[in-house]
């Protein structure tokens, strides 16, 4: 009895051995897979910790740049200042440099106004004694001059006359660079029929025909676009002088921003080798017997041009017959230099 | 002394041009009472009788004064300053005679007060005329208050 109870509590005993040897087992086997996952789990570490030790030296790279830099931008930032410093000075020494430039310009204006008052008044006066007395020479004495006598006199006056007539003209050119320019839109139309209603009148003899043509009008300064009509239209007046029949004919036509205004006459024209003296004060390109002047109304011009007109010119198709051109700005006229 | 009756006060520092001046206003019979003095100071001075016109009775006051503009030492400008600006004097009738067509000039001495303001011509033909005409004017046709 005992010993059946024994057995069946060794069998037991023995199930239970056998059971808890299983469990074991798969313990076990459990324990190898955790071990297997902790190695595992270290190799990621070991991975990740290598990899930290790259980007730190990456990071530690970076900034060792980014201190470079700063360093570089100080200097830059340095540099920068002392060309700020540097600009500032080279500023004050060209403000002072304008300063002392309109200064001396102003001294010289100031000299060359009065130097053109001078020729005004102590030009003339001389000339009017010359004129005078010979003219009182003239007047009372004629009874004991001969011929010849008369003639020099006659002569004398004449001269006396046309170097008034050339002071005139030179004080009116030095004039016009003292002008101011107001700029206006003019009726280029109705100037010239004013200009040729004062010009026309003073060759009543002669047959002239002037034809109009297209008319732009222009912005630009009134008394000074007269001005180069009143000495373009009198030119063709003169040098038609010879011509049975004076034909001028004035126009404008428009290209982009720009309007040129031509004069052109059938008159007695230059020679375009001379071209370059055409403008110059005093130049003429015909001598008094044929045609009387003092060569300064194309220099004006001229000088009208460089101070606001922009360009001017001439287009000689031939010798024969040239056009007096100039330009203008068509909207926005500006522009004054000398 | 001095004279009593003077028609004319001609002021002009330029011999030619006063002689021109005298001669075209004698051909005219207009320079019968005139005075020509040769500057600015000697024109003031006759003006207001001082200097070597001390004494001189001011009240015999000149029909009119052909000044000259530019003159040594006291200008045609200071001159009729001095007479537009003193109540014995402002009614003189004062014609600048200059060769300055200079518009400062010409707008300077209308502000002081010129009575007229004449450009003398290098020509002597016109100048004899303006000359004659100016003297015409202001001797016979214009009124001046006594």
């Amino acid at each position: 009895m005992d010993v059946n109870k024994k057995i069946d509590e060794l069998l037991i005993a023995n199930k239970e051995l056998t059971f808890q040897s299983g469990e074991k087992e798969k313990r076990a086997a459990e324990l190898v897979i955790a071990n297997k996952e902790v190695v595992f789990q270290n190799e990621e570490k070991e991975k990740r910790a290598a990899e930290l030790i790259v980007a730190n030296k990456e990071l530690a790279f970076q900034n060792e740049e980014k201190e470079k830099r700063a360093a570089e931008l100080l200097i830059a930032n340095e540099e920068l200042e002392k060309a700020k410093i540097h600009i500032a000075e080279l500023n004050i020494g060209l403000e002072q440099k304008i300063v002392e430039r309109t200064a001396q310009l102003e001294a010289v204006n100031k000299e060359l106004e009065s130097f053109s008052y001078s020729v005004s008044h102590d030009l003339r006066a001389p000339l009017r004694a010359i004129n005078g007395f010979t003219q009182v020479l003239i007047e009372d004495y004629l009874d004991k001059l001969d011929d010849e006598g008369k003639a020099v006199m006659d002569e004398i006056i004449v001269n006396s006359k046309k170097m008034g007539q050339l002071i005139d003209n030179l004080l009116e050119f030095s004039h016009i660079g003292k002008l101011n320019v107001s700029l206006v839109d003019v009726a280029i139309g109705e100037l010239l029929d004013a200009v040729i209603a004062d010009l026309k009148p003073q060759e009543p003899d002669r047959k002239i025909k002037i034809t109009l043509n297209e008319l732009q009008n222009v912005k630009g300064d009134q008394n000074m676009l007269k001005q180069v009509f009143i000495n373009l239209i009198s030119n063709a007046f003169k040098y038609t002088g010879k011509k049975k029949e004076a034909v001028i004919e004035i126009g404008s036509y428009r290209e982009n921003n720009w309007c040129t205004y031509y004069v052109k006459d059938n008159g007695a024209g230059f020679d375009m080798k001379y071209y370059d003296k055409l403008f110059g004060v005093f130049q003429r390109l015909h001598s008094t017997n044929e045609f009387e002047g003092t060569g300064v109304g194309l220099a004006i011009i001229h000088r009208i041009s460089v101070s606001t007109v922009e360009k001017y010119g001439l287009k000689a198709r031939s010798m024969r017959a040239p056009v007096f051109i100039f330009h203008c700005r068509h909207n926005q006229y500006v522009h004054q230099s000398i | 002394m001095f004279p009593t009756d003077v028609d004319i006060l001609l002021v002009e520092d330029n011999k030619s041009d006063a002689m021109l001046t005298i001669r075209a206003l004698k051909k005219n019979n207009l320079a019968n009472n005139l005075v020509h003095l040769i500057d600015g100071a000697q024109a003031l001075d006759f003006i207001f009788g001082k200097g070597e016109y001390e004494g001189r009775n001011i009240g015999n006051k000149p029909k009119v004064i052909f000044l000259d503009l530019k003159m040594p030492k006291v200008s045609g400008l200071e001159v009729l300053q001095v007479i537009k600006n003193d109540e014995r004097t402002k009614l003189i009738p004062v014609v600048m005679m200059t060769s300055s067509k200079e518009e400062k000039d010409i707008v300077e001495s209308h502000q002081l007060g010129v009575n007229s303001y004449v450009v003398k011509p290098v020509e002597n033909e016109t100048l004899s005329k303006i000359v004659a005409e100016l003297g015409f004017y202001w001797l016979q046709v214009n009124n001046t208050p006594k």
